[in-house]
């Protein structure tokens, strides 16, 4: 039993970052923005949090300075979409190999080459009280840290900004028919760029929630895809908030299940099998989903002629 | 009469190297719907994309109630009470008839209930039948045009500007709309409305302005609206007489043979509508078949069926007595089929690519200009230098773009080809679509001399005088049926609406009774 609450309460730690990434990648694909960069923005979010971290002892500090580095890649990426008409896909690609080789880069620049990792502390469990006394669901929802609560609350904030608000229909208008909102006055372009540096923010917390959450260091392979994992969650989850958490939690325990095989180091199977479980999940889940609304105007790009 | 209610004043626009307006002026007063014709390219929706705030002028003044305004976007257009319904309606498909018309004019949070009570009460006062809570993508396009009209009015527009608005509509939609017009101009305000439709302007509006080649060529005042009749019109329009076609007679087609013959053709896609249901129909040897209808009603899954494109659920396809309904494309294009689609950009040509290679490109497989898969380029230049000079397309050589012709100049080459490659049959849908007054004639001709040379001809139009100007026997396509088929002298405008809107004759007595 208690393995169970364990392996619960590891995944609802897991998925804080691919939910927190997928919110992102929600506000901005509702506009029409593929935001293809998630996988570097994730990772300088993780390289930029360690080093602000690291450097100024302070973890606030580190958050802060992985959602300014998440917001810098997600503006390259965006000025060279929205206004350079580049396409979203290879310009977001490119920008993903480019941040992996930034940070490596400057992490030995800053650091050197380092025969220990270097450490910090990672971001304290906060338990609620009352709350976390309540049997299997207190320890599993309520003995978190304080990203993991944040992000859960901005599951409905995003739902009703999006769905109940007039800035929700201004997005969801910017993906579904650009050329409507624009005949409805809206600037689409700003509208658009708006949103991909929403989500570079959110991506660069997420990115961050690795480095100084997961295990208190900063690798070059820390994210490993878990950026695409979150690009993935977003489709899944048909761009709604609701959906981008239900499948959050779905990968953050095949993550967890990852995770726990290998620290058990069953005998027979090989632990990497396991690891590779959210990766082939994404395949299957993929596969098996029918009938996605996709906006419609998702990865095209606005073009206004004068 | 007093200040006009908009005052353009010697605009002119240029793209680029094109002068779309020149020194154009002219005023809409209150209360008057006025009307623009002229061709495509006339730049008569430039002139009202500039007022509109879409397009900026390159110089010139614009006069709203007598005051200099500058309009550099449509929201400050909409806030002097200027709305523009666009040929290509700015509808968001997937949300719904409110969400559609609040966009853009509300803040914070929104009540969805009372909105959608709102917008249903606008909708009635207007006597328009939109449902408020419906979702854009399930609406008819002649009610989508009602949300457009319902967004303008929402925003308390006084001066309404269409762009071709009759041209998806039926007979009776449009008759609705001319009724809205005269009901809303009533209430003292303006309509602008945008057509290359002679007989609808002479019906609906107080004054014509004729543009031609980006200026304003002729002005119909009020008092001589209703005396013009559409040849002096269309003299003023494109500069000269256009030649008169000669309508199909009544000819007995019963004793020649049936080149073309189908039989209960159905598509049925799974767990979805069906596309076509039991499709039969003929045409014999120089024979012009036309399918009127409003477009989606399977016109383009019919031509695509038959040239072999789609596949068919059941049914049967003959074509000079051999049964092809198995064959694909190939080998339906080397038994002699032509296909001019009604979206050349997509399915016609290849933009990029020169005029020679455009001409091949359906024939790369055929022995005429290949020999052992190598390609005869002198062969296919020459062929494509008679083509230009056979069918007076506008290109200085066989070497220029497809893409760099103007809309009727690449029409022509399309239309070149396939009535080259299709000695059999051709089909034609919506082959003048977008094209000018000049360009549709020579398209016409083209059609009623491949129908001397014994060709069977199947042309699909959703403008009725075409079908009523070519046809020999017109059917009528709606929901993927045939809802008759008719000789063209059977039937009357009034009849032929009735039946694009899918309303039965036995159904139709059914309700006299």
């Amino acid at each position: 039993m208690s393995n169970i609450i364990n392996l619960l309460t590891r995944a609802f730690f897991m998925s804080t970052p691919l939910i927190l990434g997928a919110l992102g990648e929600v506000i901005a694909e509702r506009t029409g923005m593929m935001v293809t960069a998630v996988e570097g923005i994730f990772l300088i979010g993780a390289w930029g949090g360690f080093i602000g971290a690291y450097l100024s002892g302070n973890l606030v500090i580190g958050f802060l300075v992985a959602m300014i580095c998440g917001i810098l890649v997600a503006m390259l990426y965006g000025v060279t979409t929205v206004y350079m008409n580049q396409h979203q896909i290879v310009m977001g690609t490119a920008i993903a190999i480019l941040t992996t080789g930034f940070c490596t880069f400057f992490y030995r620049v800053i650091f050197g080459v380092q025969t220990t990792p270097l450490k910090v502390e990672t971001l304290p469990v906060i338990a609620i009280p009352f709350l976390s006394e309540i049997p299997i669901i207190g320890p599993i929802v309520f003995s978190q840290n304080i990203v993991t609560y944040l992000t859960y609350l901005l599951v409905p904030v995003i739902f009703y900004v999006l769905f109940k608000t007039s800035l929700g229909l201004t997005l969801r208008s910017c993906g579904e028919s650009p050329e409507a909102a624009d005949a409805a006055g809206i600037n689409v372009r700003q509208v658009r760029f708006l949103a991909v540096a929403v989500a570079g923010c959110l991506g660069g917390v997420a990115g961050a929630y690795y480095s100084l959450c997961n295990v208190g260091m900063y690798t070059s392979e820390i994210i490993s895809g878990r950026g695409w994992i979150a690009f993935g969650i977003c489709f899944l989850g048909n761009w709604n908030p609701v959906g981008a958490l239900t499948f959050g939690i779905v990968f953050g325990i095949s993550d967890a299940i990852g995770v726990y095989v290998k620290a058990l180091g069953l005998a027979g199977l090989p632990s990497e099998l396991f690891s590779a479980l959210p990766y082939f999940l994404v395949i299957v889940l993929t596969v098996c989903r029918k009938q996605l609304k996709v906006p419609e105007k998702l990865g095209v790009n606005y073009i206004k002629e004068n | 009469m007093g200040t006009p209610a908009i005052e353009l004043k010697n605009i002119t626009k240029r793209f680029a190297k094109v002068l779309a307006n020149d020194n154009v002026s002219m005023t809409i007063g209150e209360g008057e719907v006025v009307a623009l014709l002229g061709e495509n390219g006339a730049g008569k929706s430039t002139i009202m994309k500039i007022l509109y705030g879409l397009y900026h002028a390159t110089s010139g003044k614009i006069f709203i109630d007598g005051q200099e305004k500058v309009i550099t976007n449509p929201k400050e257009a909409m806030s002097l009470g200027i709305s523009m319904i666009q040929q290509h309606f700015s509808l968001v498909p997937a949300h719904t008839v409110t969400e559609n018309i609040i966009l853009g004019n509300c803040k914070g949070k929104i009540d969805y209930k009372a909105k959608e009570k709102e917008v249903q009460e606008l909708a009635d006062y207007y006597h328009f039948d939109v449902p408020a809570g419906e979702y854009v993508k399930n609406l008819t396009v002649g009610t989508q045009q009602k949300v457009e009209i319902l967004k303008a009015l929402y925003l308390k527009a006084r001066i309404l500007i269409m762009d071709e608005p009759t041209a998806v509509l039926t007979p009776q939609e449009s008759e609705t709309l001319m009724q809205f017009i005269r009901d809303y101009v009533a209430k003292g305000n303006s309509v602008v409305f945008i057509t290359h439709k002679m007989k609808e302007v002479i019906e609906v509006s107080d004054r014509i302005i004729v543009m031609r080649n980006g200026r304003v060529c002729g002005q119909i005042e009020k008092d001589e609206v209703a005396t013009i009749d559409e040849a002096t019109l269309a003299y003023k329009m494109i500069g000269h007489d256009l030649d008169e076609l000669q309508m199909p007679g009544e000819e007995d087609y019963s004793k020649r043979k049936k080149r073309v013959v189908v039989e209960h053709v159905s598509i049925q896609p799974k767990d979805q509508v069906a596309l076509l249901s039991d499709i039969s129909f003929d045409i014999h040897e120089g024979e012009v078949f036309g399918f009127a209808g409003v477009s989606g009603n399977g016109q383009q899954e019919l031509c695509e069926a038959l040239y072999g494109a789609r596949k068919l659920t059941s049914g049967k396809i003959m074509l000079d007595e051999e049964d092809i309904s198995t064959l694909s494309v190939k080998e339906r294009i080397k038994r002699g089929m032509g296909y001019v689609a009604s979206d050349r950009y997509r399915y016609g040509m290849v933009a990029d690519m020169s005029l020679s290679e455009n001409m091949l490109l359906k024939a790369s497989y055929l022995s005429r200009w290949i020999k052992h898969g190598i390609i005869n380029w002198k062969k296919v230049d020459e062929d494509t230098e008679t083509a230009i000079k056979d069918y007076t397309i506008k290109a200085p050589d066989h070497m220029i773009s497809a893409g760099s012709l103007s809309g009727g100049n690449q029409q022509k080459v399309v239309v070149a080809r396939e009535v080259d490659m299709g000695d059999s049959m051709i089909i034609f849908d919506q082959p003048t679509r977008g094209l000018d007054l000049g360009a549709i004639n020579y398209v016409h001709k083209t059609i009623l001399r491949e129908k001397e040379q014994g060709k069977s001809i199947l042309l699909v139009s959703t403008e009725l005088s075409e079908i009523f100007s070519l046809s020999d026997r017109i059917a009528v396509l709606y929901k993927g049926k045939i809802m008759g088929i008719y000789k063209n002298t059977e039937l009357t405008t009034e009849k032929i609406g009735l039946l694009m809107a899918g309303v039965d004759e036995k159904e139709e007595k059914h309700h006299e009774k």
